[in-house]
């Protein structure tokens, strides 16, 4: 990823601030955008700019799929509900949260099976560094007669000084049994094995932190195809780096 | 397998009969009901207590008063009348207890299975405290144990002789104003076992308390209290019973362990109060706070439980890894039926550097029941290096029963990690379809498939609980097959 190249104006476009989307109107561009012929089932991205609930309903056969991505320098406290009220459908959820400073972030997901049949999926990644406190309380809530449903939820978290903190609860509620759901949640540090191999390889410390951090990434954002965007998260985590010297 | 099979078999576990239901017919005194000063004052001339465990009582009750039931429990508790309860029932017997066991009560051991005159084939290797109501009736193989050193007697007793290690030791790891039931407990706890190992002394046998409640409209209290000195070992098991009553029992115990440098301590409880009919009349009310403390280096503390009974539980076996390099376990088997509900887990606080802890849950609900797990995993500031890992896993038979999982994970230290995961499934018909084209039936197949679910579990239990868990497990699972 090169900082300095040039991007389609229609990409600019695309990458809508947090605090201007409507909420109707984001989970119908979101919808849209899988629906749509040709568009390569894209997510619906969110930059987190302020904190301000959001809300999903989705319908049988429908499909959502929305990440969200809160860079440095950003406090926010963002409660996401969907309610899936029929069969067939499909959820993806994702959120990037990279936090310095003093940043407080704070996800409160609820996602509610209502009906049987569907598939729901999360995936959290945050890194705090910083004396930032990032927070992530997800939950799974699965209807008595919602049977057959599918959820996964997983959180993953580093921790890259002293001062920064994470507090995470997942939390399943099940009240149907033929269902398959789970969640997993990490805390943890970089890999120091991984960085002795690649300074072992002639990469320098800093870089190796730096892809350490893109790997850790790269499941969130794999599908967003736009390059804009994934530039200033690379240069967020470099920041990152730069910050902390960790 | 077709529909009306599988409703006979869920309607076969939900008519399980509880078997330890019955009620033993002994003289026994009680105290009037209620909960004031005075009662607990009568508490204390009763038990013949020294003046500075009055004072505590009197402190706990005090803090007591102010306190707000809990309602953040994934529970719907019914309203507990505290003033409509017995707070001391014990067993009538003219000459000096515990010299003479009744021959009721020997019964009532015996029929619990329980080797209290030290002549079944396991006296040999389990000595016993027996609690039945308020009172401890006998403990078993004390003299060999006093050869090395090792206490085990009633809390009573201890009181008595050992005054200064209760004093030392008491509320150290719960203190008083901890929570809402651990203080109503300080206040009016009446009996339980008091255990000191001390340092460098490998416990020769398994040490084993017996919980019985038996009188009507009475609530039981007890009290246990565990020291490891440096060095030394101890495996510890507990077990729990009660009649059938239509009303609601409420049992608060508090577990205290204090564990010091190398010392290493396996706490196992098999509980089985009466949980209440099929209907969810009745059982007992099970609030209990247990923890214990990785006090020096390396110390070991493990707790391995396997739950059946209670209407309500509300349990939470904690560690506080306070010593560099300590480590604790967490093993857990919750079992729940008919309309019984558990919210259960663990809470490990890693406070010193490289402390391992490890949680392995595993939740089986049927019926109307509600099963929760509930956990907190802090890694302090200073807990470098330090290591957490839990896996909670739910099972569900029937599709009017909930499952749920309410981890906390919180890291203060970059070094630290954390992972947790959690599962919610039923027994898939592909792995039933397998056994049964291998030639188990049904009903084997389930057996087979819980047992080996709750495997890992079972086998951290001592090999005489294993066998007792086992069994408990079969008799409220048979055949379920959702």
């Amino acid at each position: 990823m090169d900082s300095n190249s040039s991007n389609p104006a229609g990409a600019a476009a695309e990458l809508r601030p947090y605090s201007a989307a409507a909420s109707p109107e984001l989970c119908r561009r979101a919808k849209r955008e899988w629906t749509r012929p040709g568009s390569g089932g894209r997510p619906a991205v969110v930059l987190v700019e302020s904190s301000r609930p959001e809300n999903f309903v989705v319908g049988a056969g429908e499909r959502l799929d929305v990440t969200f991505v809160v860079l440095p320098g950003i406090s926010a406290e963002i409660p996401v509900t969907v309610d899936i009220t029929g069969p067939g459908a499909t959820v993806d959820l994702k959120g990037l949260y990279l936090s310095s400073g003093k940043d407080q972030v704070t996800f409160n997901i609820a996602m509610n099976h209502h009906a049987g049949g569907s598939i729901s999926r999360q995936l959290f990644n945050g890194l705090a560094s910083g004396e930032a406190k990032c927070s992530f309380f997800g939950k799974i809530i699965v209807a008595q007669d919602a049977q057959k449903t599918e959820a996964y939820q997983e959180n993953h978290n580093i921790v890259l000084s002293d001062e920064a903190l994470v507090n995470t609860k997942p939390q399943l509620e099940i009240y149907a049994d033929d269902v398959k759901c789970s969640h997993g949640a990490t805390v943890g540090k970089l890999n120091e094995d991984e960085r002795f191999y690649m300074r072992s390889r002639g990469i320098p410390e800093e870089e190796a932190k730096v892809l350490q951090m893109i790997s850790f990434v790269a499941p969130v954002i794999a599908g967003l195809d736009d390059e804009i965007l994934t530039t200033r998260i690379e240069n967020a985590i470099r920041s990152l780096v730069g910050n902390n010297n960790v | 397998m077709d529909r009306r099979e599988e409703d006979k078999i869920i309607e076969g576990i939900t008519s399980q009969e509880y078997k330890e239901g019955f009620v033993t017919d002994i003289r026994q005194d009680f105290i009037p009901k209620g909960l004031n000063e005075d009662i607990i004052r009568t508490i204390s001339t009763l038990k013949q207590e020294p003046d500075w465990l009055l004072e505590f009582r009197l402190d706990a009750f005090r803090k007591w008063q102010k306190m707000k039931m809990p309602t953040w429990g994934h529970l719907n508790l019914p309203v507990i009348d505290f003033q409509d309860i017995i707070y001391y029932a014990a067993p009538k017997n003219d000459s000096e207890r515990p010299k003479e066991i009744d021959p009721k009560l020997e019964e009532t051991f015996e029929k619990l299975g329980i080797p209290v005159r030290e002549r079944e084939a396991l006296a040999g290797v389990v000595a016993v405290d027996a609690v039945f109501d308020s009172v401890s009736v006998a403990t078993t193989f004390r003299a060999s144990l006093a050869e090395k050193g090792i206490i085990f007697c009633s809390f009573s007793e201890a009181v008595k002789e050992h005054p200064d290690l209760v004093r030392k030791y008491l509320a150290s790891v719960v203190p008083v104003g901890d929570n809402f039931y651990a203080a109503l407990n300080s206040a009016v706890f009446s009996d339980g076992s008091f255990c000191y190992i001390p340092k460098g002394v490998k416990c020769p046998m398994d040490l084993s308390s017996y919980f019985r409640i038996n009188a009507a409209g009475t609530g039981q209290f007890e009290r246990t209290l565990i020291v490891a000195e440096e060095g030394s070992s101890l495996s510890y098991m507990e077990g729990c019973t009660a009649p059938m009553r239509d009303e609601n029992q409420l049992h608060a115990a508090v577990v205290e362990i204090v564990v010091e440098k190398d010392a290493d301590v396996r706490y196992s409880t098999v509980q089985n109060w009466y949980p209440g009919d099929a209907q969810g009349r009745g059982g007992i009310l099970n609030l209990v706070t247990k923890r214990g403390i990785c006090k020096g280096n390396g110390a070991h503390l493990s707790w391995t439980q396997v739950e059946t009974g209670s209407a309500i539980t509300w349990k939470y076996p904690s560690t506080i890894l306070k010593g560099d390099y300590s480590t604790s376990e967490f093993y857990s088997v919750a079992v729940t039926n008919n309309y019984q509900q558990a919210d259960t887990g663990t809470k490990m606080i890693h406070i010193g550097r490289g402390t391992k802890s490890r949680i392995v849950s595993k939740g089986i609900s049927a019926g109307h029941s509600e099963n929760s797990y509930r956990g907190l995993v802090r890694m302090n500031p200073g807990a470098i290096g330090a290591r957490n890992y839990s896996q909670c896993d739910s099972l569900l038979i029937g599709s009017k029963c909930g499952a749920h999982t309410f981890p906390d994970i919180q890291s203060l230290n970059p070094t630290a990690i954390v992972e947790h995961e959690a599962t919610t499934s039923k027994i898939s018909d592909e792995q039933l379809f397998y056994c049964n084209q291998r030639g188990l039936d049904a009903e084997d197949a389930v057996g087979l498939i819980v047992n080996g679910y709750a495997h890992e579990v079972l086998s951290r239990l001592p090999m005489e609980f294993a066998v007792e868990a086992t069994k408990l497990l079969q008799v409220s699972l048979e055949g379920s097959i959702g």
